[in-house]
């Protein structure tokens, strides 16, 4: 018979119990395989986005056919991007862009789909007077926009055009006006713009936080029924099974149940691509589409999952290829050593001495918190280990003896229980900090408009005018030439409107074209990197928060189940013996409890220290959310106790007859 | 002596199996009673009915006074902690633990101070011949020793009734003679009753009493001559 054989044989001979323990193993590679596909999906789905967005932004080429200029408005503190298109005389003709029917004509205007609603919902003296006012708008098509929430105009001109011809060339601060002759609109060989900017390193952050608790999920489903296959392949060895015959049927076995978990992960992703394609980051929500990473990935991160499990489960049964007999009288504790600790210092210190500058740059910090989980990985089963043995010493109560021998017998065993948590807390204590305030300029109410000094006017006079349209569209405002409080950097005027949101896109609207090619500005404009960073940490800290608890409390629930199946005998055991249910869960929650308690702690430290960190590199105030992170520690808590309570009714049924006979 | 413990009328039937059709069985405190039996006769139902561990579909078990075969789970357990005390084939102490608190364990869960129980549980070792193994964890003794340890935790609480599933079942021919004389001796020195599931009849001659069970019913009776040595005799 050979090894695939044999090992389905005594599945199927395995009986419920078996099973049961296969299904647990499979959600937990289902729930790793879909949270690992939606954080590759948002990174791919990321750049796809930045592709699509980079047409706006002109690439130069003097012997181009066509002016382009980029500049960006906001309407209700929301960007808009707004790309003015002329083709030159006696060029040959420009292509389209992406997402538009032709090459637009002089007074066309092209509008995304979400700019299209607003323009119907507002006032034409709030959005629609902006731009000129064609029989009808036509609309950009997806191929054109990152996000169906994008708000874009594409409008175009006559050459000649001042709106086009006086635009400014360039926007030194953040890169969002920008003017040259073009010859196409390559998507990929524009730099995407200020609001894409961080749209895949904060993707990278969210995987970076995301994918060890992920890897630890996975590779503890390939540990779930750990003891009853080494009871089987113990005496397989005993039998005169070959070490290499013991681990490629562990690894058949552990793949098998890992692929079929994880095609399941894949097709929740598959199913639930709609739902969380409607989840805003960054400029809004996303296209299908653009989630979407494609057959040979989905593939891929099936064989990865099946591969960790597998892998996982073939190291657990190194003992009993090794020495059966050991595993057969389970007859030493499993102790760890201290060099846990030491590698943990080292590894801690080095972190600390990286970090220090500041400058790490996104791809430096990540690297650094999978160094942090790595650490914390290796020295967390010592750390079990060790307050199993002290509190042994001094407990007084069954319940609490228990958990603490418990805890010294197989530290590795409980730390996997609460490991998920542990990293979790990490996350948390990140998102704490990253909910950072933006340090910005800070010119509330005010709309500026530059004005240049070749252009042969005044500020005074172009106050004037600004005066007069104002009081023509029906906003209180005083206006200044060229006040002290400004977010100009240039001459200009600045409007100090009374009102909220409304009256200001009022004014902005107003102001439009009052110097040709000079856009109004607002301090939404002078701080819109930040503000979209800031957004999108916040974006990001949910996300990630919401997935590592989800992934955290399956871990812990699937591994407390599994325990309960895999320690059946001596719970029956302890009940035949007159041990109170109670008293079982007692020493059970004591055993998830104490580890994760003091571990949770340090995690959660570091991840503060690591979004401090992160803080300074964006430029942002430190603000720690007390309430957000007393919010995560209930809900961690909340976590652990239903993961505990969960196997209750596992722990009744395998105990409800205690002198049953293993199964 | 009165009975300490007696089951009457005892029926269990498994789907279309009778496993016990109307068994009556009573021990003395100090006594000792094994019961033998082919595979399948239902000598080991028969224990587990008396011990409260499965209920009777019909009959009743008395503890002294006390009908225990209704009671609810919450003082059933109490009374397997408090009262009975249980040694099976093998497996049946908590890996984690070391010996001496495998012993401590019932006493802790009657809610005596760890210190205490601990204590207590360590005058059993000597007696058992189990000294210097009081820190060794049951993966770390042999057969015998875990046999002893085993009898030691079962016999701290100073209970009517020992109850013995196989005890020897997984051990050599001389380590069971000297388990199985420990059992006996030291259970009948506590007073304890003693009711001993064995198919074998050298250790079935150790009883005070045998009853031989087949197809659910009590086929035969008789003393055994104590202390026999060489199987039972009528």
């Amino acid at each position: 018979m050979n090894v695939i054989a044999l090992t389905w044989r005594f599945n199927r001979a395995g009986g419920r119990r078996g099973w049961q323990g296969h299904l647990l193993a499979a959600a937990a590679a289902a729930v790793s395989a879909l949270i690992l596909l939606l954080v590759l999906a948002v990174y791919l789905g990321a750049g796809t986005r930045g592709d699509h967005a980079a047409w706006r932004t002109p690439t130069p080429d003097p012997r181009g056919s066509a002016v382009q200029a980029l500049s960006t408005s906001f309407v209700r503190d929301t960007p808009v991007t707004v790309v003015q298109l002329a083709q030159l005389p006696g060029r040959p003709a420009t292509v389209a862009p992406p997402g538009l029917a032709a090459f637009p004509r002089p007074g066309e205007v092209y509008l995304s789909p979400a700019l299209a609603t607003l323009v119907r919902e507002l006032p034409p003296g709030q959005l629609a007077d902006r731009f000129p006012r064609p029989a009808s708008y036509q609309t950009i098509g997806a191929a054109g926009l990152a996000s169906p929430d994008e708000l874009v105009a594409v409008i175009g001109r006559a050459a000649a055009d001042p709106a086009i011809k006086e635009a400014p060339e360039s926007d030194p601060g953040l890169g969002l006006a920008a003017r040259a002759i073009v010859s196409g609109f390559a998507r990929t060989a524009g730099k995407p713009g200020v609001f894409f900017a961080f749209d895949q390193a904060g993707a990278l952050i969210a995987a970076g936080l995301l994918v060890v608790p992920v890897l630890v999920l996975a590779a503890a489903s390939g540990r779930l029924g750990a003891a009853r296959r080494e009871q089987r392949l113990a005496g397989l060895r005993l039998a005169g099974a070959t070490p290499r015959q013991i681990l490629a049927m562990t690894g058949v076995e552990a793949f098998a149940v890992g692929a079929a978990g994880a095609a399941a992960g894949a097709a929740a992703y598959g199913l639930l691509l709609p739902a969380v394609a409607g989840i805003p980051y960054g400029v809004g929500a996303w296209y299908p589409r653009a989630l979407w990473v494609g057959p040979a990935l989905l593939l891929a991160m099936i064989a990865v999952i099946a591969a960790v499990i597998a892998v996982s489960a073939m190291s657990a049964l190194r003992r009993v290829a090794v020495a059966p007999l050991g595993v057969a009288q389970q007859a030493d504790p499993r102790r760890t050593r201290i060099t846990r600790l030491i590698v943990f210092l080292v590894a801690a210190g080095y972190v600390g001495i990286r970090a220090s500058d500041g400058n790490l740059g996104t791809s430096g910090t990540v690297a650094l918190m999978l160094l942090c989980y790595g650490a914390y990985l290796t020295l967390g089963p010592w750390v079990v280990d060790q307050l199993g043995r002290i509190i042994g010493r001094y407990a007084r109560r069954p319940a609490t003896l228990l958990a603490a021998r418990r805890l010294s017998d197989d530290p590795r065993g409980a730390w996997r229980t609460v490991s998920g948590l542990v990293l979790a807390g990490f996350v948390a204590g990140f998102c704490s900090v990253a909910q950072l305030g933006a340090i910005g300029a800070s010119h509330p109410g005010q709309v500026a408009v530059a004005v240049p000094a070749e252009g042969g006017q005044t500020a005074e006079a172009v106050a004037e005018r600004a005066r007069d349209r104002l009081g023509a569209a029906g906003v209180k405002a005083t206006v200044e030439a060229d006040p002290e409080d400004s977010p100009l950097w240039e001459t200009g005027i600045v409007a100090q409107v009374a009102g909220g949101p409304a009256e200001i896109d009022t004014a902005l609207t107003a102001l439009s074209g009052l110097v040709p090619g000079a856009v109004p500005y607002t301090q939404d404009l002078s701080n819109a990197d930040i503000a979209m960073a800031v957004r999108q940490l916040g974006q990001i800290g949910f996300g990630a928060l919401l997935l590592s608890f989800l992934t955290a409390t399956t871990s812990a629930g699937l591994t407390a189940a599994a325990t309960v199946l895999d320690r059946r005998r001596t719970y029956r055991l302890l009940r035949l013996a007159g041990t109170p249910l109670a008293l079982l869960n007692r020493a059970r929650t004591w055993e998830t409890a104490v580890p994760l308690v003091v571990l949770a702690g340090g995690t959660t430290a570091i991840g503060i220290f690591a979004a401090t960190r992160l803080n300074s590199m964006v430029g942002g105030a430190q603000s720690t959310n007390i309430s957000m992170l007393a919010g995560c520690l209930l809900i961690g808590a909340a976590a652990m106790f239903a993961a505990i309570g969960a196997s209750r009714p596992l722990l009744r049924a395998v105990t409800a007859d205690p002198v049953r006979a293993d199964d | 002596m009165s009975d300490v413990l007696a089951g009457s009328g005892l029926v269990k039937k498994y789907g279309p199996t009778t496993a016990l059709a109307g068994v009556d069985v009573a021990v003395r405190s100090g006594e000792s009673l094994a019961i033998m039996g082919p595979s399948g006769s239902g000598k080991s139902t028969l224990l587990h009915v008396l011990a409260g561990v499965i209920r009777p579909d019909d009959g009743r078990v008395m503890l002294g006074e006390e009908r225990i075969d209704r009671l609810g789970e919450n003082k059933l357990s109490a009374l397997r902690r408090d009262r009975f005390g249980f040694v099976f084939q093998s497996g049946q102490l908590l890996p984690e633990l070391p010996a001496e608190e495998n012993v401590a364990l019932p006493l802790m869960l009657s809610g005596l101070r760890r210190r205490d129980a601990v204590a207590r549980a360590r005058r059993w070792f000597g007696p058992l011949g189990l000294d210097g193994l009081q820190g060794r964890r049951p993966g770390q003794l042999s057969g015998g020793q875990a046999q002893r340890v085993a009898i030691a935790r079962a016999l701290v609480v100073e209970p009517d009734v020992v109850f013995a599933d196989e005890p020897t079942g997984a051990l050599d021919q001389a380590t069971g003679e000297e388990v199985i004389r420990l059992l006996t001796t030291v259970s009948r020195s506590l007073g304890s009753a003693l009711v001993m599931v064995t198919h074998d009849a050298g250790v079935a001659a150790h009883c005070d009493r045998i009853v031989q069970v087949r197809d659910g019913h009590i086929v035969d009776e008789w003393h055994a001559a104590v202390p026999a040595r060489n199987g039972a005799t009528r």
